[in-house]
């Protein structure tokens, strides 16, 4: 097991219309046209094997497009991003999960999407109810979940199909400081196994305790690459 | 997949346990009944067993138009799922298309529930059935690639787009076959696919003959040009979604 994310000249586009509402180029040929702002724009890095990157910096600033592409959520607008191994993403508080289903329901569904055949699915049903600590609410609609206990659902869900590459975007700011460890722990285990994490926030204490690097981005573009404190430093200072 | 987003979809709409089964009988059973009182008891047009002829478009049309309603809201409903994680983006029209099939199954009880009400027996011709359904899915399929389009650029003309192709109903042999009807009109509702569709039907069921070439081979072009033009257009905008849906 091991994992790669590489990137090179990476940029995406938002259009908008003329009400500023986020459009795709054919609702942009259908309505009137508005402006269009690169989220990310001319960004450059590589991950490899072993290592944990957070992503700093103001909100709007990147974060969660870049992570998106290396989802495979989005595709880059301009430039290229390459990235191997099964990626695991928890992107949103929502995770991927469908309130009117069940915790199992929820958990069935994602690892089939994610890839994993339907019986092997079934036969993680249960090591996802014991990751995930949510006991007999994962019996339940997940509309009956607070925020935690979904991050928690969902966090088990893309942890347990063998993920090389862990992507997290402020998710693990929902959760209680008892699942932030176990978080903090299955990061280093992927890692330890040649993995890698990547995760955006601004609760910079978990971030460190998963990541010895990170990169600044600012307007959509890489301010600094390099060890987290120093990086962490000169993102502060930035903000005042 | 397919299988696994449609169970979600079924549970998701259509709840849970047996009385879902009632759900989806409701409504193509209560069209049914409204028709046949409106045809019947109200326009005198009693035609050759009104009630089957009636079920034979409405049926069907049920699939269409359930397809079309699911489809405008498809995406918009895996909204969590497209933000958080790649997968094919092109079942998800797929998936409405067999969710409302599963519910297009139950109201098949209905044609039979015609037949032995006019005591139609079915003939040999019935054996075109599975061809017949399988035209009405792939037409439902390609209806349901620009509905998912239009409900994700147009969240706010879902309504008036359901309005429209309900209206397609009444533009097509629906209330009355097509034998029924003569000269300019014949003519026009001929024009509509949906009218090829519901008169196959009434041919396996009610006439008990081979459905006509055309009745086939009509709607299966026109989902094959729509299936042509927007399964490409969904291609291109599949990998935007995730800008979108928020």
């Amino acid at each position: 097991m091991s994992g790669f994310v590489g990137a090179q000249g990476l940029g995406v586009l938002f259009r908008f219309d003329r009400q500023r509402r986020v459009v795709t180029p054919a609702m942009a040929r259908l309505r009137r046209a508005g402006p269009t702002v690169w989220g990310l724009r001319g960004v450059d890095f590589a991950v490899g094997p072993g290592e944990g990157v957070a992503l700093v910096g103001p909100s709007g600033s990147g974060k969660t497009s870049l992570l998106r592409l290396i989802a495979g959520v989005l595709l880059p607008d301009e430039g290229r991003i390459e990235v191997s191994g099964r990626v695991g993403s928890l992107l949103a508080v929502q995770a991927g999960l469908m309130p009117r289903l069940t915790g199992r329901e929820n958990a069935m569904l994602l690892g089939v999407l994610a890839g994993m055949s339907p019986p092997q699915t079934r036969a993680s049903l249960e090591a996802i109810k014991d990751r995930s600590g949510l006991g007999d609410a994962f019996e339940r609609a997940v509309s009956s979940y607070s925020m935690g206990m979904r991050a928690r659902l969902g966090f088990a869900v893309a942890d347990c199909h063998g993920a090389d590459v862990l992507l997290l975007d402020e998710v693990h700011e929902a959760l209680d400081h008892e699942f932030r460890e176990t978080v903090a722990e299955r990061a280093q285990a992927i890692r330890g196994r040649g993995g890698i994490v990547v995760a955006a926030g601004h609760d910079h204490p978990v971030l460190e305790g998963m990541c010895e690097r990170a990169i600044h981005l600012e307007n959509g573009a890489v301010a600094e690459d390099g060890p987290f404190e120093r990086v962490l430093e000169g993102y502060l200072r930035s903000v005042g | 997949m397919v299988g696994a987003l449609a169970i979600s979809d079924l549970r998701t709409r259509y709840g849970r346990g047996r009385l879902r089964s009632i759900k989806w009988l409701l409504d193509p059973y209560a069209a049914a009944g409204v028709y046949l009182i409106l045809i019947a008891f109200v326009l005198h047009r009693e035609g050759v067993a009104p009630g089957l002829s009636i079920a034979c478009a409405i049926v069907p049309f049920q699939l269409v138009m359930a397809t079309t309603i699911n489809a405008l809201t498809s995406v918009q409903l895996r909204g969590s799922i497209i933000a958080n994680m790649a997968f094919q983006r092109a079942l998800i029209p797929l998936a409405s298309t067999v969710t409302e099939s599963i519910a297009f199954a139950a109201s098949l009880t209905l044609l039979a529930l015609m037949m032995a009400v006019y005591g139609v027996a079915p003939t040999i011709a019935v054996a075109w059935l599975p061809l017949v359904l399988l035209v009405t899915f792939a037409f439902a399929l390609a209806v349901a690639f620009p509905a998912a389009l239009v409900g994700l650029w147009y969240p706010e003309l879902n309504t008036f787009i359901v309005s429209g192709v309900r209206t397609a109903f009444f533009l097509a042999a629906g209330l009355v076959a097509l034998g029924q009807t003569h000269g300019g009109a014949h003519t026009l509702l001929s024009l509509n696919p949906l009218t090829a569709i519901f008169e196959s039907y009434r041919d396996v069921l009610l006439y008990g003959q081979s459905p006509a070439a055309w009745e086939l081979l009509y709607p299966v072009a026109f989902a094959l040009l729509l299936l042509g033009v927007f399964t490409r257009l969904y291609k291109r905008e599949e990998s935007q979604f995730a800008k979108v849906i928020e």
